[in-house]
């Protein structure tokens, strides 16, 4: 069989630096320039609709609640990436262990509605970890067992896991709620995370996202475990003859990494949908693995660029209301990673070709002296 | 049994087989050379859109065919300028497709059609399908005639691409060229040929077969385009490619196999089960699979070993 190392080959190696830092900023400013130029062929005005974008992202309380509850989310799936990534293994899968963990801390929620808050939240909790941890296991095992490309079996076990909740809220687990057309029994009442700010989705879970985060970030700069997943990543042969344990790192990665994400379905089950819905989740883990990619997976910059991409995503709704349709923020996003991942080809070429004219002039330079 | 096992099952097989076996041609070309396209599925859906888009305006199937194919031309390009000039991971560029052909479909949807979700056409704005192609003779053959005849266009098409494209890469100099050009690059190089220049072929031949496959989604049987409406059929091509081990004839029994499994996921509706469970079936198999290909090609590694001993 051909191998499919090219895959393993990992990308983004070099570490955030000050080189690399302009260069995102003139790929941030590039692809809100081919955003612009797309509203202006589609007949918007390019500045009306960014300064809608900004005015729906940040303009109220409740506009400002919503694109830190969404910069939450899109960092810890972002960093649910990351910690996987750091381990040299890719984990596509979030989506799907996004749903199974809403799904597993719905039913704790649903069904325990007689017990009391302090005990059915940590539950839920637990549930949702170890649904979306286990789920994430499974592709992982597989890689470091019998060597199984992991990019394809996330993928697929993603959409299967998102028609295996679909089937669950519309057959044996549907609600008999008027109403709802699809989803399962609400969760108890005093069970759901708290409003912080009146009307929008910023919750309590706020403050566990805020800590989690933090794990992640000491999980993977600080400790030797976070060191040894980051060696093993790099050069999985040398880690081993090093005595570490690459294929356990690799399990661990993957099962912090479905842990978030099972989390990050919790959250939003307690905090927004009071249940498990089908739309409670809209990709978000795609969008949090573009984070982490355009950040070279390190967790400092994952939890500053999510602020970003948190302004870009509710800011289109505020672009929606002004007739812009809110996936032309998807095409800006693309076209930063288009950008970011061919930086480092690109600069080469610029730079080389800085040398070929420096290198001419010169010689013309010298020619003309020689000349005279 | 008879209301699962028909032929209804076996044409149903056929048509859900094309555009897999279309994408995973196009994966195929791209992997004799040494990159792993993963952006198939995003590609696909940009031939998709583009179909309807050249039906729509142009006035004809041929031209919405022809605009799918120079969209996947452009997109090839972009991948390979990408990925074979500026050397960037084709992992992270294949993901960004995917992304990115999500959001310019919707947006072109809704900012040309003015519609969200779904367009199949309108009063003004008539689709044009894919023919649908007859032969006499055929329907007088029992069994095979109603399963043969009748296909779109882009069916037969695709069976004959798949000799075609059997003959290039192992009985051409050019198809020499490319799976050299992935394993030996510098052999090909020393032998006065270009890499690049076969790796930039492979991209395009890529670009032009994920055309093809969603001209066959818009416009083959159903003449619409629905958002995301590839459905991670360009993973599963993947995978068939992967199976198939970038062999045209063997991909296509991979890909008759998920098809068959797609179209008894739908038979199987019909006797109540339910359609989300019948939906999963093509994604696990798809990991079955994948577990079952490598395993064999361990088991045939420690075979070798011994016989080496």
């Amino acid at each position: 069989m051909k191998e499919l190392k090219h895959i393993f080959s990992f990308p983004f190696r070099k570490k955030l630096n000050g080189e690399y830092l302009i260069s995102l900023g003139v790929s941030v400013a590039a692809a809100l320039l081919v955003g612009a130029l797309i509203m202006a062929l589609c007949g918007h005005h390019p500045l009306e609709g960014y300064g809608a974008m900004f005015r729906g992202a940040l303009s109220s309380p409740r506009a400002l609640g919503d694109t830190l509850a969404k910069s939450a989310t899109l960092c810890l799936t972002g960093l649910a990436m990351a910690v996987a990534a750091q381990a040299g293994i890719f984990n596509v899968g979030g989506e799907g262990q996004l749903y199974l963990g809403a799904m597993a801390s719905a039913i704790v929620g649903g069904y325990l509605t007689d017990w009391p808050a302090w005990l059915v939240v940590p539950l839920a909790l637990l549930a949702a970890m170890a649904a979306g941890g286990l789920y994430a296991l499974l592709p992982a095992w597989l890689k470091v067992r019998l060597k199984v490309n992991e990019v394809i079996t996330t993928i697929m076990l993603n959409s299967a896991a998102i028609y295996f909740c679909k089937y669950l809220i519309n057959g044996p687990l549907k609600t008999t709620e008027r109403g709802i057309s699809a989803g399962t029994v609400k969760i108890g009442a005093d069970f759901a995370f708290a409003k912080v700010v009146r009307l929008s989705n910023l919750t309590t879970s706020i403050f566990l996202s805020a800590a989690i985060a933090l794990g992640i970030w000491y999980l993977m700069k600080r400790t030797s475990a976070g060191y040894e997943m980051k060696m093993t990543g790099q050069n999985q042969r040398f880690a081993s003859y090093m005595g570490m344990k690459s294929g356990k790192l690799m399990l661990m990665g993957m099962l912090i990494s479905g842990a978030v994400c099972g989390l990050v379905g919790m959250f939003e089950v307690f905090g927004i949908h009071k249940r498990f819905v089908e739309a409670v989740s809209n990709e978000f883990y795609y969008d949090g693995m573009l984070v982490a990619m355009i950040m070279r997976y390190d967790p400092v910059g994952i939890i500053l660029m999510s602020l970003f991409f948190g302004v870009l995503k509710i800011g289109a709704t505020g672009m929606e209301q002004i007739g812009i349709p809110s996936e032309i923020v998807l095409i800006v996003q693309s076209i930063i990673i288009f950008f970011m991942a061919a930086e480092s080809g690109i600069t080469a070429a610029v730079k080389a070709r800085a040398v070929r004219t420096r290198a001419r002039r010169a010689a013309q330079r010298a020619g003309k002296e020689a000349g005279a | 049994m008879s209301d699962i096992f028909n032929i209804g099952l076996l044409q149903n097989t056929l048509r859900t087989t094309t555009p897999v076996v279309l994408a995973a041609l196009g994966i195929m070309m791209t992997d004799h050379v040494g990159i792993m396209n993963i952006g198939m599925d995003g590609m696909m859906l940009c031939g998709a859109f583009f179909a309807v888009l050249g039906s729509c305006f142009l006035g004809s199937w041929g031209m919405g065919l022809l605009t799918a194919l120079a969209v996947g031309l452009v997109l090839g390009l972009f991948f390979g300028v990408l990925v074979i000039k500026f050397k960037s991971d084709e992992f992270i560029i294949g993901v960004a497709l995917n992304i990115f052909a999500g959001g310019l479909t919707v947006f072109l949807l809704r900012t040309i059609f003015g519609v969200a979700g779904a367009f199949s056409g309108s009063q003004e704005l008539p689709i044009y399908g894919l023919p649908r192609l007859n032969w006499p003779w055929l329907d007088s053959i029992p069994l095979i005639g109603p399963l043969l005849g009748g296909n779109t266009l882009l069916v037969y098409a695709s069976w004959a691409l798949v000799a075609l494209c059997y003959l290039f890469i192992y009985k051409t100099p050019m198809g020499f060229w490319m799976r050299a050009a992935g394993e030996h690059p510098e052999s090909l190089r020393a032998a006065g040929i270009s890499p690049e220049k076969m790796k930039y072929l492979a991209s395009l031949l890529c670009g032009l077969f994920s055309g093809l496959a969603g001209a066959h989604l818009s416009l083959g049987y159903l003449t619409m385009f629905t958002e995301n409406m590839s459905a991670s059929r360009g993973f599963i091509a993947v995978a068939c490619c992967i199976f198939g081990r970038s062999n045209p004839p063997k991909i296509f029994l991979a890909a008759l196999l998920f098809g068959f499994i797609d179209a008894l996921g739908l038979r199987l509706q019909s006797v109540g089960i339910s359609s989300n469970l019948t939906s999963m079936a093509p994604y696990v198999v798809t990991v079955v699979m994948m577990v079952w290909v490598v395993r064999r090609a361990e088991h045939k590694k420690q075979k070798l070993a011994l016989l080496r001993g």
